[in-house]
């Protein structure tokens, strides 16, 4: 929803100590004065170094203070020393997300648990473009696919989000940002292939169109191979292929003024349940201006539409159409405030083609919401302490107003460190299959069937410290504690049959857990980043409620997780890249805990090929690591590819 | 009264040229690391070096912005087991034996003297003048969003027998000679 004002510039310095610079701006990192000694400039990379600003810590957005937000961020150097080769995958590179692949297309994605294939808590953006569906307002993965070559970064914020993003930040947001077409001039050709990865070709061109604009095209596609069955060793016949276009025009008409265009379109075949291949086809367009008035003031200006089809071939078919609108404006009142405000018009178009016995009524439904926030930064000790305080009205179309305030405190004792505190609301509104759905076993005999359904809470209190002692090292600890209420349940049907089951908002509990996230640039060739999750859920049926799902609120999630990743240069021309990471047993079902390795290395072998090879998930032959309601569950097995890249 | 008005004055332009140089010498802080993390992705022919263990070097011709930095920055280091020196030119029929050549001062004469003093040599140049890429320069320095930036002009340093990592080349604005494309005016900064 709320995408920030950013220049999309690569911004690669020290991730996770990065700032967001909360209110409207990029994520800006701060070297503290002292770490401009030569031994630490010497071992940051031409990235990082290309990162840092020339002149004035003092201006704004490059302030540390001023993430006080558990934000993880992921480069476009881990991406590409990863190996990984799909978006949900280059996502398991935030140590505060939980990821899980369930099939050859569907991933199970959170942030703070709740994890499902069907997870409904976090939104996910991609340029500023909010890519959930209304259906039941979470993420279709299989349709989410970026070029990874072209990405920026990926900001990964755990914790609600609700007073800048809206509705459905509840557990966290996921920005991916894509490079600005300035930053990717030139022909890139990449091929691969492997076991898994039948075949992959990326391909884009970019170029300048004058002194002032300038464009990329790109073209991708990919095969995604059978993943196993859980009993024998047949293959779940659920590979499968898709291909998407796109381009991006950048006019910067002045240092204060830049114009994005950008759009693109797909065209996928999952198969997640190795019958009968969905078809996926769809395109987006967005346009968004953004003006620089001052250091301390700028605005932006978005509008967006998006277009999805998708034909599950057995009759039901979903059309949706979103268009949107927004805004954001900051500025500053006097010495110590500084002022965010924005809003939103969205319009939703939803069309379904019902299934005799799989019904939403009404078959099409436009969705509307209009929201519009504030935000306060006071200034209370310069440059030492800051108190944010916020507050966003939405309406939709199902339960009409809801509201996301918040309250964070940021505290910078020293330039080194950064405390902060922080106290939100956020909410989870109802989506069509909560109040629109009618599941039938027989013409006029409903097995499910929507309610009323409200709007589920949060309350979250988080704590954080960030610290960076050092230009090459940074390190953020952040616990929190999350109280929910209302959260789905599904009620049984009036006795004696006990049908139709209802939605309800009979769950409520709280977790609670830490994230740990650091980085270390230890030689100027090699760099280590990793990040440790710990999650507690504890949820309980409500009185007044017969969950039949027993407070499971349909999710499953590892109590700890762990993330590591290593990447170094051997020489000028091969460089070597590891990716660790463990999650803990999922309880309810149980799917057992795994180690997953990924192993990349790469010979650069003229100035413009590159020659690498990745194996993925070493480990171990196959594991399990999510089991859905429907289909069944499904192995990963361990996976090699080959890749080509050519750079021109 | 008026002697009172004078040296304070006086302190009030010390302290604005002292806060000048701070930020200056941030800039060229930056630049030096820059400076030594291109001699690792620039291949020179081997017979650019006497020996197998001989040093390599980085020039600074005319006004020397770096301070020291340069050479803290490469103290210890080795780069490709060769150590590394620096050292400073005051005019261009100075320039002796070097690798990298970083050309100071923001005027064209200067550093298109410079650059034909490496004429025929296996030398990287450097500099932040803004034409210096038309000049025949190889990597020209840009300021861009606070931020910097650099140009290549690949065509040049593959004249001299230099070769420019790839890795290099994906951070860097390639410079298109005019002379060759006339539709990609370059020199552009803000």
């Amino acid at each position: 929803m709320k995408s920030r004002i950013s220049n999309y510039s690569p911004l690669l310095l020290l991730p996770t100590a990065v700032c967001l610079f909360f209110l409207a701006s990029p994520v800006h990192a701060q070297v503290p004065d002292s770490a401009y000694s030569a031994s630490s400039l010497k071992r940051l990379s031409l990235e990082e170094l290309m990162n840092i600003e020339v002149t004035s810590v003092s201006k704004k957005p490059e302030r540390l203070n001023e993430a006080p937000s558990a934000i993880q961020v992921i480069t476009s150097d881990d991406i590409r020393q990863s190996g990984v080769t799909t978006l949900p995958e280059a996502l398991r590179l935030a140590a505060n997300l939980q990821v899980a692949k369930v099939n050859a297309s569907q991933w199970a994605i959170s942030a703070r648990g709740f994890n499902n294939v069907l997870a409904d808590k976090l939104l996910v953006m991609i340029d500023g473009r909010t890519v959930y569906t209304p259906l039941y307002a979470g993420v279709y993965w299989d349709v989410q696919n970026v070029m990874l070559e072209d990405v920026d970064r990926i900001e990964v914020v755990s914790g609600p989000g609700g007073t800048l993003w809206g509705a459905n930040a509840v557990n966290g947001v996921i920005n991916i940002i894509t490079k600005s077409s300035k930053a990717t001039k030139g022909l890139f050709l990449q091929a691969a292939s492997g076991n898994q990865l039948p075949w992959m070709a990326n391909a884009r061109f970019g170029g300048n169109i004058g002194d002032k604009v300038s464009y990329r095209i790109y073209g991708m596609g990919y095969k995604l191979a059978d993943t196993r069955l859980v009993e024998g060793d047949g293959k779940a016949n659920d590979s499968w292929s898709m291909a998407q276009g796109g381009i991006r025009v950048d006019y910067q008409s002045s240092s204060k003024d830049q114009l994005t265009v950008q759009g693109d379109f797909y065209d996928g075949f999952p198969n997640p349940d190795g019958a009968t291949a969905v078809v996926v086809m769809g395109g987006n367009m967005l346009a968004r201006w953004s003006h620089k008035v001052s250091d301390k003031s700028e605005w932006r200006i978005q509008t967006y539409y998006d277009h999805t089809w998708r034909d599950l071939r057995n009759g039901f078919t979903e059309k949706l159409q979103t268009l949107d609108l927004d805004w954001q404006y900051r500025f500053p009142v006097g010495k110590n405030h500084e002022f965010t405000w924005g809003g939103d018009l969205r319009r939703i178009g939803d069309k379904k083609h019902n299934l005799e016995l799989f019904a939403f009524d009404p078959e099409q439904r436009n969705l509307h919401i209009y929201a519009t926030f504030l935000q306060d930064k006071i200034s209370v000790i310069r440059d030492q302490l800051d108190i944010t305080l916020g507050a966003k009205v939405e309406h939709n179309s199902y339960t009409h107003y809801e509201y996301s305030p918040s309250a964070r405190v940021a505290w910078t004792p020293a330039g080194k460190h950064l405390l902060w505190a922080a106290v939100s609301r956020a909410v989870r509104t109802p989506s069509r299959i909560d109040r629109d759905f009618t599941l039938s076993v027989a013409p006029g005999v409903p097995l499910i069937q929507s309610s009323d359904m409200v709007a589920a809470t949060l309350v979250a209190y988080e704590i954080g410290w960030r610290t960076q002692p050092t230009a090459t090292l940074s390190l953020s600890v952040s616990p929190f504690y999350h109280v929910y209420d209302k959260l789905r349940s599904v009620e049984p049907g009036p006795p004696p049959t006990g049908f139709p089951l209802t939605f309800g908002n009979g769950v409520k509990g709280h977790t609670y857990g830490l994230e740990i996230a650091g980085n270390w640039q230890a030689m100027r060739w090699w760099r280590l980043r990793g990040g440790y999750t710990f999650l507690k859920k504890k949820l309980k049926v409500k009185e007044e409620s017969d969950d039949m799902n027993n407070a499971s609120a349909e999710s499953n999630d590892a109590e700890n997780q762990i993330l590591l990743q290593s990447y170094f240069d051997i020489g000028k021309q091969v460089e070597a890249g590891i990716v660790f990471r463990h999650i803990s047993k999922l309880p309810q079902p149980v799917v057992s805990a795994y180690s997953g390795l990924d192993l990349r290395i790469a010979w650069q072998m003229s100035s413009f090929l590159e020659l690498s090879v990745t194996g993925q998930n070493l480990l171990d032959d196959r594991h399990i690591e999510f089991i859905p309601t429907s289909p069944s569950a499904r192995a990963i097995v361990r996976s090699v590819y080959g890749q080509l890249t050519c750079r021109l | 009264m008026s002697l009172i008005k004078h040296i304070a004055f006086s302190l009030l332009l010390l302290a604005a040229a002292q806060n000048q140089q701070v930020q200056v010498q941030r800039e060229y802080q930056l630049k030096a690391a820059f400076l030594f993390n291109f001699c690792q992705f620039v291949n020179w022919p081997a017979d650019a070096f006497t020996s197998g263990e001989a040093p390599l070097v980085i020039g600074v011709l005319g006004p020397n912005p770096f301070g020291s930095y340069l050479e803290e920055t490469v103290s210890g280091e080795k780069i490709s087991g060769r150590p590394v020196e620096i050292r400073y030119f005051k005019e261009p029929d100075e320039v002796g034996d070097c690798h990298l050549l970083f050309i100071g001062g923001n005027n064209a004469k200067e550093s298109s003297e410079g650059i034909a003093a490496t004429k025929g040599k296996n030398i990287l140049t450097i500099s932040d003048q803004p034409n210096f890429l038309k000049q025949d320069g190889m990597i020209r320095f840009m300021n861009q969003q606070n931020k910097i930036r650099f140009e290549i002009n690949v065509e040049a340093a593959r004249s001299a027998g230099l070769e420019i990592s790839s890795k290099l080349l994906r951070l860097a604005d390639i410079y298109t000679n005019p002379k060759t494309d006339r539709n990609v005016p370059k020199g552009h900064s803000n």
